[in-house]
């Protein structure tokens, strides 16, 4: 039986590193294994995916401005939707905790621990 | 704007597709951070706030915990239907973390599939096992078990439904059981649960009959509507899949054909994402000129003049799917295959005379006949015409016009999109299994707790 949580660390680094933009990309905070999975069955469909407006993930210059709104706006976005980004980027299984993480994931938040 | 450009930008059911700067677009509910966390569907016309929102990890937490849920119980998936067949006040169950393969039989070509699986995982999930899908929709975002419950589809004459490749199904009911039917085995409720909307419990896991993995090439032209009709029956037979996307206040449609890649094919690159929005650029701009909808034809016409084609080849699961980040509403009804030509004369007629405010292009797909008794294409070979409009202008005028257009046609909605029938006059379009499937969902859910409000309007339950 597979479970998507059982999706590697090793898949989850390639999806980070393929997305990132060129510049250095530090090591993200880390998500449990609930919030790889969500990430690769909802966040990845748009932020792994060169060229259609979403902030790549681990592409700290197409984060920074976002992240200059604050996290908390950033959350708004999330859940309400903006633009070309559906309500809930398509996770409907997501708490608010778990759209912190991926957020901070995506951003390229470094993991201080 | 370039040919090619705007040829890419439409093609493929990306005239659906893609666009960053939509403009924004009012949210349903207010939102605080801190406090609930509402439920929204993708297009931002459905929404709820579960006291209780669930998401399992395993087949045996999803049954005890839907055993166990209160009030109103429904099932998410990707979120992707128009229709209110989701919301619920009291208990929600995302399928996100049931998902991935669960067995694979290698001489059957067949593979049991968890629900929550996204159609985007499919073809990593099955190349490996030497596996395909046979057919899929043009976008991948679907969950398996919602494109079920709807009866998701794709085109191509000679092929069904995605139900129509689900050879056996796992029902975890309201009261905890957990139930595998197929056609020899609970053959009634296997009928049944292929195409659900979601009321009889919640499917866990499906056997998909699948293929060996090939490759697709698919070319997109820019033709005339009226060729593309008059010569519809020789595209449908010559193709592996055919559709095509007729643009309202023209004479041109987008013509999609895919077909089994051949050695030589090459890949022209990929859609264009910004390009649907260009399209309601050039249509605003010129339709609040008087004349101006005569001048958009004009103008397309000057752009199309010539003959323009995009390709892209690869293996099924890359082709088949576009992107699609533009939010729009949709309404799409199915009719006898027959009558396709008719009604898409009568659907772009109408537009045209009743001066409706619409760019975004119709969306014609054939689609083979079935037998999954709530299934839009169960009993005879279909055509399924899809109306659009971007999701900040007001749709319902538009489908106000259009949707009497098909009920001539005897036109079955889709479950997942928008449409205006209630229970008995969706009953008499399901007259051969309406009341097996009322019988069905009364013996495994004969509290109705898989029922929200407009369930019961469409089911009459």
């Amino acid at each position: 039986m597979q479970r998507p949580w059982h999706a590697s660390a090793a898949l989850l680094a390639a999806v980070f590193v393929a997305s990132a933009a060129q510049e250095s990309a530090r090591p993200p905070i880390a998500l449990n294994a609930r919030q790889e999975a969500l990430l690769l069955a909802n966040c990845t469909q748009c932020h792994a995916r060169p060229g259609i407006g979403a902030p790549l993930i681990g592409d700290a210059a197409a984060w920074k401005e976002r992240r200059y709104q604050g996290e908390d706006r950033l959350l708004e976005h999330v859940v309400l939707g903006v633009r070309g980004m559906p309500p809930l980027g398509y996770c409907s299984a997501c708490t608010e905790d778990d759209f912190r993480a991926l957020i901070r994931y995506m951003a390229g938040v470094e993991d201080k621990n | 704007m370039k040919r090619r450009g705007l040829l890419q930008a439409l093609g493929a059911g990306t005239a659906l597709a893609a666009c960053s700067r939509e403009p924004d677009m009012r949210a349903p509910v207010d939102y605080r951070v801190g406090g609930r966390v509402p439920w929204i569907n993708w297009a931002g016309n459905q929404s709820c706030w579960p006291s209780e929102r669930i998401a399992p990890q395993a087949e045996t937490e999803l049954v005890e915990r839907l055993r166990a849920a209160k009030g109103v119980v429904r099932a998410v998936g990707a979120g992707h239907s128009f229709t209110a067949v989701v919301p619920t006040d009291d208990t929600l169950i995302a399928t996100d973390l049931l998902a991935g393969l669960a067995s694979v039989d290698s001489n059957t070509l067949q593979a049991e599939v968890w629900a929550g699986t996204r159609l985007h995982a499919m073809g990593d999930l099955l190349e490996p096992a030497g596996q395909a899908l046979p057919n899929m929709p043009d976008m991948n975002y679907l969950a398996l078990g919602g494109a079920m419950a709807n009866a998701a589809h794709a085109t191509g004459a000679g092929f069904g439904s995605m139900p129509s490749y689900v050879a056996g199904i796992t029902l975890a009911t309201p009261s905890g059981e957990l139930i595998s039917c197929d056609v020899r085995r609970n053959p009634e409720l296997f009928q049944a649960a292929r195409v659900s909307l979601g009321v009889l419990g919640i499917v866990t896991r499906m056997r998909l009959q699948n293929q060996a993995p090939f490759r697709l090439t698919e070319t997109d032209r820019i033709e005339k509507t009226e060729d593309v009709l008059a010569d519809l029956a020789n595209r449908k037979a010559r193709h592996r899949h055919f559709e095509f996307l007729p643009l309202p206040y023209s004479s041109y449609s987008i013509t999609v054909s895919t077909d089994v890649a051949v050695a030589g094919d090459a890949d022209l690159g990929e859609d264009d994402p910004q390009a649907a929005m260009s399209l309601r650029k050039v249509f605003e701009a010129l339709s609040w000129i008087p004349g101006g909808r005569a001048l958009y034809d004009r103008v397309l016409t000057t752009v199309f003049g010539s003959q323009a084609t995009t390709v892209r080849t690869g293996r099924s699961y890359e082709v088949f799917p576009h992107v699609r980040i533009v939010r729009f509403r949709e309404m799409e009804y199915s009719i006898p295959a027959d009558a396709a030509v008719a009604c898409v004369r009568e659907v772009l007629q109408a537009i045209r005379t009743r001066n409706l405010p619409v760019c975004m292009p119709l969306e014609v797909r054939f689609i083979r006949a079935d037998g999954a008794w709530m299934s839009m294409f169960e009993g005879r070979d279909s055509c399924s015409i899809s109306v659009h409009q971007y999701a900040d202008l007001d749709h319902r005028a538009y489908f106000g016009e259009i949707e009497p257009i098909f009920w001539k046609y005897e036109g079955r909605p889709h479950w997942g999109k928008l449409h205006t029938l209630d229970a008995p006059r969706l009953a008499k379009l399901y007259e051969r299994h309406w009341r097996d499937f009322q019988e069905i969902r009364a013996s495994v859910d004969p509290q109705g707790r898989m029922l929200n409000p407009y369930l019961k309007s469409v089911l009459g339950a």
